[in-house]
């Protein structure tokens, strides 16, 4: 039994569906800009932000337009049906409104306004939360647990993220850079991104890829540092190659996580150079959405399938010279090229890495 | 696929069971977590700048391998993590919130434990563990998500996995965590079921 993917939807400050967002990124456009006083020592700084002012319950806005958009892509009434599942990834979820407990008021609204039959599985595993839904998606698809799995993400800007990445002297002063000799940390930014999965190939409207395997694994080494030697990275990628049963030369494409940190990045250099996979063409896209947390899996994943759609990868945006002590593929033009297979990647505090296989049937 | 849940342990507010008996904790007004911490005789600095949540977790995960040595005998990446709360790292959010407002600045002591999932890495890294490991956030313990995600583990990846329920709501304190194994090591004869899980989660 296979697992489908597809209905995808990206909402950022580049568009409201994830072809919107495709054209503009492969127009080299960013929906990154500056902000003037916006820092904890009243810096300005850059953000990819979909409003100047959020509107009220801007998170549950997010969350809900986002399913609605893949709904539209799916068989009418699979939303309410007994066999689908709801999958919600996101680190912060609703920070702004209720700091006390984020997470649960949106699960009960979205129950409510969607008449789903089972409570959402919400995950919240950092940076790799994205991944990671689509991956546990994946795994109750193929126990037969549920048939459809709409997996959905996001997370919006806030002081209180800001804030703390600038006390750990991770958040840049310029749009970033990923991978490139002048990086200077993370550009934070907000959005939403879903799919649908589901072991059912008639439930898309459009064409849809195979989800071939995914998996997770700890670094077992620090807990706000990647580790030195990409440990957990090299693991999941491993893993999830080994389970597909894919050569890692039959991987045409890496989207890598390369938030432009100097440690993330140089972690990521070091678990693709011991995969043997630095010649592979990759990219980060966190230049043209920053960095959207436990949206940024299910954004970029997005992007990916329209890379599948259209035969067209997209260039590394911020990106001039190697700044990694591995050497990496990065894509400095758009690529158009027959595209089968991608690997996506994703790392985050906590130590943790997942990695996912979808492919062209 | 029959497995098998081998070790199960319940942290309250002021009190701790092992499969369902009581542990001898020196009476003290010390937080739970502290006491737990010296009736393991630990030596784990680390253990100090851990949020509650975390620490928590940790020392339910150090209780059931000191009541199952053999958790220690699998590979590094045989072993799987599912862990759950209803709050995320709420308690430390306001923490944190609070270190940056009325003029302080922003502790990045406290911003690292504003993820639930850090606790996922502490385990990892004191047990030099490198499987899968999922955290999820729900409003009341949900046994038919652990049942179905550690058979699906177990019959995809794992030879063990170490689930917990963390209930940390309003400064509370009720913990549930579970082994779960494909055989019955440690002779408790508790075959992994919902029913099973429940009858557990109640009872200490």
């Amino acid at each position: 039994m296979k697992t489908f993917i597809g209905a995808e939807n990206i909402i950022s400050p580049l568009g409201i569906t994830a072809e919107e967002n495709f054209n503009s990124v492969k127009k080299n456009r960013s929906g990154i800009k500056q902000f003037k006083k916006i820092g904890f020592g009243k810096e300005d700084l850059y953000l990819s932000k979909i409003n100047e002012e959020n509107p009220e319950n801007f998170f549950y806005y997010l969350l809900s337009q986002c399913l609605q958009s893949i709904i539209k892509e799916a068989k009418s009434g699979i939303i309410e049906a007994n066999d689908t599942i709801v999958i919600i990834s996101t680190t912060k979820a609703d920070i702004l409104e209720n700091l006390s407990s984020p997470m649960i008021e949106p699960v009960h609204q979205l129950i409510k306004d969607f008449k789903l039959k089972h409570t959402p599985i919400v995950i919240s595993n950092a940076c790799i939360s994205g991944v990671l839904a689509m991956n546990v998606a994946n795994d109750f698809i193929q126990s037969t647990a549920y048939k459809n799995a709409f997996v959905i993400g996001a997370d919006i800007v806030s002081d209180f993220v800001l804030y703390g990445f600038q006390s750990l002297y991770a958040i840049s002063d310029e749009p970033c850079k990923p991978f490139d000799k002048n990086k200077k940390g993370i550009t934070l930014g907000e959005g939403a991104g879903g799919v649908l999965m589901s072991s059912d190939s008639t439930v898309f409207n459009a064409p849809f890829f195979e989800f071939v395997e995914g998996t997770s694994a700890n670094d077992a080494n620090h807990i706000s540092g990647p580790s030195r030697t990409g440990e957990g990275l090299f693991r999941t990628v491993t893993k999830t190659l080994k389970l597909a049963g894919i050569d890692k030369e039959n991987i045409d494409f890496i989207s890598a996580h390369g938030t432009a940190t100097i440690f993330n990045d140089e972690m990521e250099s070091i678990a693709f150079d011991r995969l043997g996979m630095n010649n592979i063409p990759l990219n980060s896209l966190k230049g043209y959405f920053g960095h959207t947390l436990g949206a940024s899996g299910l954004i970029e994943t997005a992007i990916c399938i329209q890379s599948l759609r259209t035969n067209l990868l997209i260039k590394s945006t911020g990106f001039n010279e190697i700044g990694t002590s591995k050497e990496l593929n990065l894509l400095t033009q758009n690529l158009e090229t027959e595209v089968q297979t991608i690997l996506k990647t994703a790392s985050g505090f906590g130590g943790c890495n997942a990695s996912l296989i979808i492919r062209k049937l | 696929m029959t497995n098998y849940i081998t070790s199960y342990c319940h942290i309250l507010s002021n009190e701790c069971w092992i499969n369902g008996k009581k542990i001898a904790l020196q009476n003290s007004d010390d937080d739970i977590t502290k006491q737990l911490y010296n009736y393991l005789e630990m030596d784990y600095p680390k253990f100090f700048k851990m949020d509650r949540l975390s620490k928590t977790a940790f020392l339910g995960v150090e209780l059931i391998k000191n009541n199952n040595l053999a958790l220690l005998n699998y590979q590094d990446d045989e072993v799987g993590l599912l862990f759950s709360n209803p709050i995320s790292s709420a308690e430390t959010d306001l923490n944190f919130k609070k270190s940056y407002q009325d003029g302080g600045m922003p502790s990045p002591a406290s911003f690292v434990y504003t993820l639930p999932n850090i606790l996922l890495g502490e385990i990892a890294i004191r047990n030099k563990w490198y499987g899968e490991s999922v955290f999820t956030v729900s409003e009341n313990f949900d046994a038919a998500y652990f049942l179905s995600y550690c058979n699906i583990l177990l019959n995809k990846y794992q030879e063990a996995v170490l689930c917990g329920w963390i209930n940390n709501k309003n400064g509370n304190n009720e913990t549930f965590l579970f082994l779960v194994e494909k055989e019955d090591l440690n002779q408790l004869n508790l075959q992994l079921s919902l029913e099973q899980l429940n009858e557990l989660f109640r009872k200490k």
